[in-house]
């Protein structure tokens, strides 16, 4: 009965839109690191077999990084980030939304309204939604419509006042309540210092896969970065932070043996806006494949997700929920904020420490927040001579003769700009 | 004698340029692509070259660009259409005292490319996945008014009461926006110039985002259309410079790099 089950799971839309793009990954580009493997696995096991994950506890969907996973795992709960990127999902979720709005937040709901999501989320006892940007905000509603429980977090607007950090403090409090009633687990500062302790390890491991990208040549891929940070939305942190150190030690012994991932002159791209979630690598994979390499991001499916710490002064309950809290409004860089100059400046800093040669600037059309930003970011950078490429793009694949004529050309440039300077 | 082709194997016509040694063009052959993009490009090929009274053997290096260029094996190399039209526009405008911007209206995208003092690719925009403002729209709209597209010049320098306003930017509700214009009562002429005004409109925003210098260098197959041209000129508030062949700059463009290639190669 399993078996059959799982030969007709396989050939499901999802299961095959998955697979071409794992094939792509995988088979389009020579000497992949071993490493890797262990992430190629598990996306096979769950996005195209179908597989689920053994999971500790009840399972918490979050529909944003705004959401302290460490609170999850503190009452014994797992976290799953239920953003999607199946265009398959897409199609599905058009009928909650109108017609130009967010492939992102449409393939979610598309996935939450099917019999049979990918990846197998389960049973999810509740879904987290923070109240981000509009489209979000509205989904509640209609996540709970689906007959899930749905709580919202409550985020400000903006993040730079002292109200702000109040008012968002006081929602994580309320947060941590409600977990604590959802799972029937007390919050203890024993429990969240431990999850504290393994975010912690996991963004270590994240931080020095990050360091390993600056080298030039390039040792490593952003496809396959971008893979391993999606895999941080569903897999168990311990394996997945076990996993990238493995990872690490590999790519550290490349650098060593001046491997090179990509070619010497390889323009180096900072990519940008909309996060590119597995299966839509679309531009990752036109960029590398037209030779380029993207050495960096800052996205909230990789970088910022997993980079900014949290620093806590005393370790009190109170004080570690006030931190964590800190830690997810002030340094985040999401265009909801009404200021942004801090993903400017981050942005700046980046192509300086990684030597970018041009940033890819990716807006998911009907995202108007990344939409709006595109100018200014696009003059700051200009200012520094750093010319960018923004591209309004969705989760469909007939765009991709276009697009690879616009990155082809953008990495072009960059090479004769190059020369020039020489 | 050496001779080096380019050829564009566009989402509309296949363009295939051959130039000398000295850079100079020896022929041009443009012809519909259809379903069969390879076959069509390799036939246009070797037409082209029996024109000339040459032979593959002569041809010492070939690129390919267009949407094409990656299913045309027998190239030595491809480039993108950006790219190809920056090097063919600036060689071309040489003979207008030189250009920095190029329009370029194909058959599914319009771009906008601004290049340096050597003809090297500065800044460009693209229409994203939408052919509102293109070739395919001018199509669809002269079908609808039962005109030939040649025929869409003249009908825009005959119009004698002001161009009407199309106001979808989109391609299919322009359509329906025209059948309504028709059904009112509108003459074909005025509705003509109201479509090369919208096209004209768009394409002109399109430029001011990559910055417009210098001399504007018009190409692409709807440069032909006289009445389009004037729309723009008139949005744009200077002349454009339009080449003999607007079709096969592009083109010309990949034959001067193939060129450029084989020179450095043997040197």
């Amino acid at each position: 009965m399993t078996e059959r089950q799982s030969i007709s799971f396989n050939h499901s839309r999802q299961a095959r839109e998955a697979e071409n793009i794992l094939n792509h990954i995988t088979d389009r580009f020579d000497d992949n690191p071993r490493g890797m493997d262990y992430f190629y696995d598990l996306f096979r096991r769950v996005y195209c077999r179908g597989e689920a994950l053994p999971h500790e506890g009840v399972r918490i969907g979050t529909t944003c990084i705004h959401a302290p996973e460490e609170l999850i795992h503190a009452v014994g709960a797992t976290p799953v980030r239920l953003c999607n990127g199946a265009y398959h999902y897409d199609q599905i979720g058009g009928d909650f939304m109108p017609a130009k709005s967010c492939s992102l937040v449409k393939a979610t709901l598309g996935m939450l309204s099917s019999k049979d999501p990918v990846p197998r989320v389960g049973r999810l006892e509740l879904i987290v939604n923070p109240t981000t940007c509009d489209q979000k905000k509205k989904a509640s509603a209609m996540i709970e419509g689906m007959g899930y429980r749905v709580y919202d977090l409550e985020l400000p607007p903006a993040k730079e006042s002292e109200e702000a950090r109040l008012y968002w403090q006081r929602s994580v409090r309320q947060f941590a309540v409600r977990l604590s009633e959802v799972t029937g687990r007390r919050l203890t500062r024993k429990g969240l210092k431990a999850a504290m302790a393994r975010t912690a390890r996991a963004q270590a491991a994240f931080r020095t896969l990050h360091q390993l990208r600056k080298s030039q040549p390039a040792v490593f891929l952003g496809k396959d970065a971008f893979l391993v940070t999606n895999a941080f939305f569903f897999d168990d942190i311990e394996r997945w932070t076990a996993a990238v150190e493995a990872l690490n030690a590999e790519l550290q012994q490349r650098l060593q043996q001046n491997f090179q991932a990509a070619q010497r002159k390889a323009p180096r791209i900072l990519f940008t806006g909309s996060p590119p979630i597995f299966p839509n690598l679309k531009l990752p994979l036109l960029i590398e494949e037209a030779g380029g390499v993207v050495v960096a991001d800052e996205t909230c499916s990789a970088n910022r997700m997993l980079y900014d710490l949290t620093a806590v002064d005393e370790w009190r309950l109170d004080d570690m929920v006030d931190a964590l809290a800190d830690r997810y409004l002030k340094p985040c860089t999401c265009p909801i904020f009404t200021r942004n100059d801090d993903r400017r400046r981050r942005l700046l800093e980046l192509a300086d420490s990684f030597a970018v040669d041009g940033v890819v600037y990716q807006a998911f059309a009907g995202c108007q927040v990344y939409e709006m930003e595109q100018r200014s970011i696009a003059e700051a950078l200009s200012e520094k001579g750093i010319p960018m490429l923004y591209v309004e793009t969705d989760y469909s694949p007939d765009d991709m003769g276009q697009l690879s004529t616009r990155i082809e050309a953008f990495l072009e440039s960059i090479k004769t700009r190059k020369r020039k300077r020489a | 004698m050496n001779y080096f082709v380019g050829i564009d194997i566009g989402s509309t016509a296949i363009k295939v340029a051959v130039v000398d040694e000295a850079g100079r063009l020896a022929g041009v052959h443009v012809t519909a692509s259809g379903s069969l993009f390879h076959k069509n490009a390799k036939e246009a090929l070797a037409r082209l070259l029996t024109d000339l009274k040459l032979t593959r053997d002569d041809v010492r290096y070939l690129i390919a660009t267009g949407y094409g260029r990656k299913l045309f094996k027998e190239a030595d190399d491809s480039i993108s259409e950006i790219t190809a039209n920056a090097i063919g526009a600036h060689e071309a405008g040489k003979a207008f005292g030189g250009v920095r911007t190029i329009i370029n209206i194909g058959g599914q995208d319009s771009k906008a490319i601004q290049i340096d003092a050597d003809g090297h690719v500065v800044n460009f925009a693209m229409n994203d996945k939408c052919a509102a403002g293109t070739g395919r729209f001018l199509d669809v709209a002269a079908r609808n008014l039962e005109i030939d597209l040649e025929e869409l010049g003249d009908y825009h320098f005959n119009s004698h009461s002001a161009p009407l306003a199309i106001n979808s930017t989109c391609t299919v509700f322009a359509e329906s926006e025209i059948i309504g214009l028709l059904a009112s009562g509108h003459d074909k002429e005025a509705i003509v110039a109201g479509i090369h005004y919208s096209i004209a409109k768009r394409t002109v925003r399109l430029a001011k985002r990559v910055g417009i210098e210098d001399r504007v260098y018009f190409d692409g197959g709807p440069a032909l259309n006289k009445g389009l041209v004037a729309a723009i000129e008139d949005e744009l508030q200077r002349q454009l410079v339009v080449p003999e062949h607007p079709q096969t700059t592009t083109a010309f463009g990949a034959a001067i790099l193939a060129r450029n290639e084989y020179l450095a190669e043997q040197a």
